[in-house]
């Protein structure tokens, strides 16, 4: 990737009327999204968080105020090539069905004239970036999947290397299992692109996990508050924020929280081959957390829970009675870790690093003792970080 | 119905024609209720040759008129819509008009000639072109619009490059009913002597020699078929992205 480039996005009082209506869509809108961080625009229908975000590129236009991108006021541009230098994914992803996912693609960079070399050399870089198989790169967009498409969504949104990304709900029509992944992957890309993002959603729960900032906004295009996730939850300004993040604010809290940042447990490991007495020896020791054995490779990836029957031979046989269930890995999301154990309907879970190495085993117990803890209704700021790569 | 003096002025159905039917020189000719007559048919086939090539000529340029109007008034119309229905009523009505009435109607003015049929299979193929090129840009998904717009094309661009490849399947539809249903209209040319095909089988208003008119009728099928056939190919080839399986 170049150098990431990205600008600061400043509403300044922006308004928007529509007709003579006496209440305007976005009312005096004032906020300050700096470069390279995500700023989700949350709130009920109606509030005027799309009208609010599309002001920025101009498909949109405001009726009073001013919106600058870096120094520039929106205003003294034409729409259009204002448009070229802003990403924008919808929800209904819009990838024209007549033309390849290269050409899709490459679609702002034809319109800025780049040469066809170009074009074709920055669409492989980007479906490389978003993990597409480059052969895609030849077919239609009927034929890809919806998560797919979406994925091209974004590359397409990336292709000129815009200053800033509008995005629109860009998850909302994927099944909840591709969603989360795609919220993943977005905020790997992102932590690489650094790009400075207006993300609306009406998912108090998405925005919690994909904004640095969040403006949840009300009836009337007013923004009730503009906080970290973390402030967000544990001091809502209002009663009206209070309401709208919810009740399970504790819960909530686990959408800021990796799986890396909590105490994991230690599961007895067992190496194929070796004797079915050391492990059970291991297993007798008072100080177990896992009563089960975890059969892991020679570079210590997990292959299986061992069962009573698997140790009643001599040697640790090869293949274990137990499937391995979900493997979950530490950069993962802490609410997603416990959806992923509750969809199993499991206790425990291996945890693995980059290279699949296991690192821990996480719980149901660890999580529940978590939220009963002291630490989760703290007002100090957990560990929110993104991850890194 | 189909005065003489149209006849005479069509210059393609001779007296010649009729002699040669009354001469004996071959024997099926002579018995009317014979259906097909092929050494007839052997002996005359070369007579084809120029009616089928004006018939040609009817068809091509009378479809591109109508296809350059229509398509024309198609963009008009999808800028500003409050043209859509007065022009859907306005190329409805001459698509009712019965086509002989329709040829008699314009003699005033365009006269005898194939210009007089050109106009009317011009104006006949409005409706269709027209319905469907408005139906294909109807179909264009919007997020594709709403897509393009928020990335920078301008409502020209959208239009060229997003909306109307996409209607190309439509719009090629509309082209290969226009153009078969006027290939078989264009037989009709031969009332105001506008040639073609027809000269074969009405020869100037009272149906000829049947095995004539099997003829005609043949090239006239075979005419409309290869149009459809090759639109068919055209559209295939034009609209890839049609044809792409999901794998």
């Amino acid at each position: 990737m170049n150098e990431p480039a990205a600008s600061s996005v400043r509403y300044q009082e922006a308004t928007k009327r529509y007709g003579n209506s006496s209440t305007p869509a976005v009312d005096k809108l004032t906020l300050e999204v700096p470069a390279g961080e995500i700023c989700v625009l949350v709130g009920p229908s109606g509030c005027g968080k799309t009208t609010a975000m599309r002001m920025v590129n101009r498909t949109v236009e405001m009726t009073e105020g001013d919106i600058l991108i870096g120094e520039h006021s929106v205003r003294d541009r034409e729409p259009a090539q204002l448009r070229r230098e802003i990403g924008y994914v919808i929800q209904q992803i819009g990838l024209f069905p007549h033309r390849t996912i290269t050409e899709n693609i490459g679609a702002v960079p034809q319109l800025l004239g780049w040469k066809k070399d170009r074009i074709r050399d920055r669409s492989a870089e980007l479906l490389d970036l978003i993990g597409l198989d480059p052969e895609l790169g030849d077919r239609y967009p009927a034929q890809l999947s919806g998560g797919q498409q979406q994925r091209v969504g974004v590359a397409r949104a990336l292709a000129a290397d815009p200053l800033v990304m509008l995005m629109d709900e860009p998850f909302g029509a994927i099944d909840p299992i591709n969603r989360e992944r795609l919220q993943n992957e977005f905020l790997r890309l992102q932590a690489e692109i650094q790009k400075t993002v207006l993300f609306v959603t009406h998912d108090i729960d998405e925005a919690i996990k994909m904004g640095d900032r969040i403006a949840v906004m009300r009836e009337g295009g007013r923004v009730e508050q503009y906080a970290t996730p973390a402030e967000l939850l544990m001091a809502p300004a209002n009663e009206f924020v209070e309401d709208f993040v919810g009740a399970d604010r504790a819960l909530k809290r686990l959408a800021l929280m990796r799986v890396r940042d909590i105490n994991l447990w230690e599961a007895p490991l067992a190496h194929v081959g070796q004797a079915s007495g050391e492990v059970r020896a291991k297993l007798a020791a008072s100080d177990v957390e896992v009563p089960f054995p975890l059969l892991v490779d020679g570079e210590r990836r997990p292959l299986g829970w061992l069962s009573e029957r698997d140790l009643a031979a001599d040697v640790v046989p090869g293949r274990p009675d137990s499937p391995l269930g979900p493997v979950l890995e530490l950069d993962d999301v802490m609410r997603d870790a416990l959806a992923d154990l509750l969809q199993h309907e499991t206790q425990y879970a291996p945890v693995v690093d980059h290279a699949g190495r296991i690192a821990g085993v996480l719980s149901v117990e660890i999580i529940s003792e978590f939220l009963a803890s002291p630490e989760a209704k703290s007002e100090e700021t957990p560990a929110v970080e993104r991850p890194h790569g | 119905m189909g005065s003489p003096l149209l006849l005479a002025a069509s210059g393609q159905v001779g007296g010649d024609f009729f002699k040669e039917r009354t001469s004996d020189t071959l024997p099926c000719q002579a018995k009317p209720n014979e259906p097909f007559c092929f050494d007839w048919a052997k002996e005359n086939i070369d007579r084809f040759g120029t009616p089928t090539v004006q018939h040609l000529e009817l068809v091509v340029i009378s479809v591109l008129i109508g296809f350059a109007i229509a398509f024309a008034l198609a963009l008009f119309a999808h800028r500003s819509t409050w043209l859509q229905a007065p022009l859907l009523a306005v190329t409805g009505i001459l698509y009712t008009i019965p086509s002989i009435a329709f040829f008699f109607l314009l003699l005033p003015v365009t006269g005898i000639g194939k210009d007089t049929a050109i106009v009317a299979l011009a104006a006949y193929t409005l409706q269709i072109i027209y319905r469907n090129t408005m139906l294909g840009l109807h179909n264009v998904p919007d997020s594709a619009k709403e897509a393009a717009r928020g990335m920078g094309y301008t409502d020209r661009q959208i239009l060229w490059r997003v909306e109307l490849p996409l209607a190309i399947p439509e719009i090629v539809a509309g082209l290969r009913v226009a153009i078969v249903s006027t290939v078989a209209i264009a037989t009709l040319a031969v009332f105001i002597g506008g040639g073609g095909l027809g000269t074969q089988i009405y020869g100037g208003g009272n149906l000829t020699f049947p095995t004539s008119v099997f003829i005609a009728l043949a090239i006239v099928v075979l005419m409309a078929m290869a149009f459809h056939l090759g639109l068919l190919l055209a559209q295939r080839y034009l609209t890839p992205w049609r044809n792409a399986r999901a794998i």
